[in-house]
């Protein structure tokens, strides 16, 4: 088991109000047309004026947020960047393949290609930060975000000249992807508000969404949020096991059911998956919170981002707002949380934080 | 020449997407590259592309094309000897 | 002392062949893979050399017994699949137990190859149609997971996307994976396909040769292209011993690093190289003069070579070790790059072999240096560095010791 590794800090671009601290989701945005975007901010305080020009919004959406992350933690340069995202830049990746076919393959503009490569934004994070070491990206689908915080758990571990690391997720949604993937069921055919789309959870299929989570992830256990006990990846997650991988995974920690405050699980309303959520829920006490989030920021590859985010903010705040919690109450202190994230292209993650 | 030096200039600035910028605050002769405007190599692509798919001239060599677009001055006399219909 | 991280099994699928014979006997005759492609549909064609593996997808399907035709599996896939299969051909299936081995898997594009020439179908009025297969396939997992299921495997796994180094940076990752206790073994590696939105996305950089290109040539014009599937097994030594497995290699150091200069181009006086290969050979223990061969990422851009040959002769001297890129045999296979490149600098190490910088002839301005020009052979070599630079700025250097 690796030792735990701390966030001192967590910065989220979504469709909730989410960039500001403050705001903590206040008030609660919904959609009707089962597409969530995220709520950009000012783009400017963040990156090089003269850099910006050219960049697509998931690269200022993911670069803003890890600067941000980084402003946060008080750090001016990581010592290693590890980024991950599902489907990286579809907007340049979409300008650059429809202009080749559309002008037959001739005088095609770099800039589209050059940032549709999955780790421009890691790069362009380690320019900004002057940052010369480890940097890494993963791109696999619904663990993306976690393998991201395998990884610095891992040299956190092993480098002792590595104390803090900026990891960070994002991914985005575009008209052509929210055409596609409805094609293979992905989304609900009668589309309810976002907010109520757990609410459908009889009906297969789910809402699209999109946004960015960077954290710094630290070695010390000083001015940290939370304790990122352990993160376990799967694929090809087993209904029937998902009970026992939960109760192992506890055990490997001394802990019990009992001793989770909050379930935050990534319920997304589709009658696919919700068997296995409530399979994962099921031994817990029914007093025991369970949140859900993906009503807030839609499905996409890296949404545990917004969880992850999610649990930072419900140990700063000590409370869950209504608009989060699914059942279960939320009067006890807020010291474990449990996230269960399940992506549609079968992946599931569970991780384990503690104040 | 003065119609496509002014016209030149918008489309640097639209293709490079220059936000905020005006035609006239580009001087004619003002190093595009390095000092000036500070552009560097993928803006160098990005203005042969202009170049290709507005005066249908084509630069083949990355250095050649350094040399073209020096400053706007050099880029309408070069779009002036080899534009092609 | 700490159990050192070995190399116990390896599949190599380029322009050059499959069979490491086959393979080596283009190497060692100065054959190069580079020909105008055959398979890939695209419009520059006649005018480009590159590296492509020389099966269509249709041979690649039958080859491993896959229906031909729309079956949903992407180029990209099949040769990871190929490559994948020669490496599990003389490993003991009782050792990939499930969660005990790690499949790290790296490419640049996922199912590209695929989906671009689909994807006005994806977003047509069409809600149906053979094109629904390859919706899920454009991303880089797409791949890892297919292998996997391919072969009934359920591993710990993992994708990495970091342009030209990602396959090397598999590898870093397979060892620390190991080294921390957290898999027993790890495959690790990468694959990438020829698209036509690679092919275009670096035509339109101008940094692509007509020509077979020229690594550190003063007259150098750019790279070649090409694809193909490589990927290792590493586990612990003494596992290996344990076991009675042939031990290939040592993976005896590494460095991932960012240049944090530019989006595409490397620091110009070679200092993210420099930075790269240092700290490799420190983590390795090793002094420069140790080095016996370097596979350089050697693309032949311009600026990779003036900044990869500066670091070199910076880090090494005026009297290098013997280094040349292999680039001009096969392409710049670009995600596979990193692992193919490993195991051609291991090849060579173990048979006493450097091989030669095809197609050089006039040294740079800017170096006194100069590549391997003739095969050499009979050469008794301990050690070897192979460099990947990619976009993004992430530079990897990986050292392989012998066994």
């Amino acid at each position: 088991m690796m030792k735990p590794v701390y966030i001192s800090s967590a910065c989220a671009i979504t469709p909730q109000f989410s960039f500001n601290p403050a705001e903590f989701l206040q008030p609660l945005v919904s959609s009707s047309d089962g597409k969530l975007f995220a709520a950009e901010p000012d783009y400017r305080q963040y990156i090089n004026p003269v850099a910006i020009r050219r960049m697509s919004r998931l690269m200022k959406m993911g670069i803003s947020s890890g600067m941000r992350a980084l402003e946060l933690a008080g750090i001016k340069q990581p010592d290693a960047i590890i980024t991950g995202t599902g489907l990286g830049s579809m907007t340049d990746m979409e300008h650059f393949l429809k202009d080749m076919i559309r002008l037959n393959e001739e005088t095609l503009n770099p800039t589209y290609f050059i940032q549709s490569t999955y780790n421009s934004v890691n790069g362009w994070l380690a320019m900004q930060t002057k940052c010369t070491g480890y940097n890494q990206t993963f791109v696999n689908r619904g663990l993306s975000l976690e393998l991201s915080l395998l990884d610095a758990q891992l040299l956190l571990q092993e480098d002792e000249d590595v104390h803090n690391v900026l990891v960070g997720a994002f991914d985005e949604m575009t008209p052509d992807y929210f055409i596609v993937k409805g094609k293979v069921d992905y989304w609900k055919k009668s589309i309810p508000a976002s907010k109520d789309v757990l609410k459908y959870s009889d009906t297969p299929g789910t809402i699209g969404g999109e946004g960015t989570a960077f954290f710094v992830v630290s070695d010390k256990p000083e001015n940290f949020v939370c304790t990122i006990a352990e993160v376990q990846v799967d694929l090809q997650p087993d209904k029937e096991l998902i009970k026992t991988m939960i109760r192992e995974l506890l055990q490997r920690h001394s802990m019990e059911p009992t001793d989770i405050d909050v379930l935050v699980t990534g319920m997304n309303g589709d009658s696919q998956w919700q068997p296995f959520y409530d399979e994962a829920v099921s031994d817990f006490p029914d007093s025991t919170a369970v949140a859900g989030f993906k009503h807030l920021t839609g499905e996409y590859p890296t949404a545990a981002g917004f969880a992850f985010w999610l649990a930072t903010q419900l140990f700063s705040h000590q409370e869950i707002p209504q608009d989060v919690l699914i059942k279960g109450t939320s009067t006890k202190s807020i010291r474990n949380i449990l996230i269960i994230n399940h992506y549609i292209l079968n992946t599931v993650s569970l991780s384990l934080l503690r104040k | 020449m003065e119609d496509l030096k002014l016209k030149l200039k918008q489309q640097i600035i639209d293709s490079l997407n220059l936000q905020g910028m005006k035609p006239e605050e580009i001087d004619d002769n003002a190093p595009l590259f390095g000092e000036g405007l500070g552009l560097d190599s993928i803006d160098s692509l990005e203005l042969m592309v202009l170049l290709e798919r507005n005066y249908g001239i084509k630069i083949e060599d990355a250095r050649e094309g350094r040399k073209v677009l020096s400053s706007v001055q050099s880029m309408a006399e070069y779009i002036q000897q080899n534009q092609k219909a | 002392m700490a159990d050192r991280i070995v190399v116990t099994s390896f599949g190599v699928f380029s322009a050059l062949g499959l069979e490491k014979e086959v393979q080596m006997e283009a190497l060692t005759g100065s054959r190069s893979g580079l020909q105008h492609p055959r398979y890939l549909n695209t419009v520059h064609a006649p005018e480009f050399l590159m590296g492509e593996v020389p099966m269509s997808d249709s041979d690649l399907a039958d080859f491993l017994g896959l229906p031909v035709g729309e079956n949903g599996y992407t180029r990209t896939t099949l040769l990871a699949l190929v490559a994948m299969r020669e490496l599990l051909k003389d490993v003991d299936k009782s050792l990939l137990a499930d969660h005990q081995f790690a499949f790290i898997n790296a490419n640049t594009v996922g199912g590209m190859c695929s989906v671009e020439n689909m994807y006005m179908d994806f977003i047509g009025e069409e809600s149906e149609g053979p094109f629904t297969k390859y919706i899920d396939t454009l991303d880089c997992a797409e791949s890892t997971q297919n292998v996997a299921s391919y072969f009934g495997l359920k591993p710990w796994m993992a994708t990495l996307s970091t342009a030209c180094s990602s396959s090397a940076n598999a590898i870093i990752l397979g060892e620390r994976l190991i080294r921390q206790g957290i898999v027993q073994r790890a495959i690790c590696g990468g694959c990438d396909a020829m698209s036509r939105f690679t092919v275009n996305g670096f035509l339109s950089l101008k940094n692509v040769d007509k020509e077979p290109c020229k690594p550190f040539d003063q007259n150098r014009s750019g790279l070649n292209l090409g694809e193909g599937a490589g990927y290792l097994m590493l586990e612990r030594e003494s596992d290996a011993i344990a076991r009675g497995a042939k031990i290939i290699a040592v993976l005896s150091g590494y460095c991932n690093s960012n240049d944090a200069y530019h989006p595409t181009a490397p620091s110009p006086d070679g200092a993210g190289a420099y930075r790269t290969m240092n700290k490799a050979l420190r983590k390795a223990g090793l002094e420069p003069a140790q080095i016996g061969y370097i596979n350089a990422h050697g693309t032949a851009t311009i600026n990779n070579d003036a900044a990869e040959g500066l670091a070199i002769q910076r880090l090494f001297g005026a009297n290098p070790p013997l280094f040349s890129s292999t680039k001009p045999y096969t392409g710049h296979t670009l995600a596979a790059a990193g692992a193919i490149e490993a195991i051609f600098s291991i090849w060579g190490m173990n048979d006493g072999l450097a091989y030669p910088n095809l197609n050089f002839r006039i040294p740079m301005e800017e170096l006194e240096i100069t590549p391997v020009q003739t095969l050499q052979s009979g050469l008794e070599i301990k050690h070897v560095l192979s460099n990947s630079f990619g976009f993004g700025g992430n530079n990897v250097s990986l050292i392989f010791s012998k066994a």
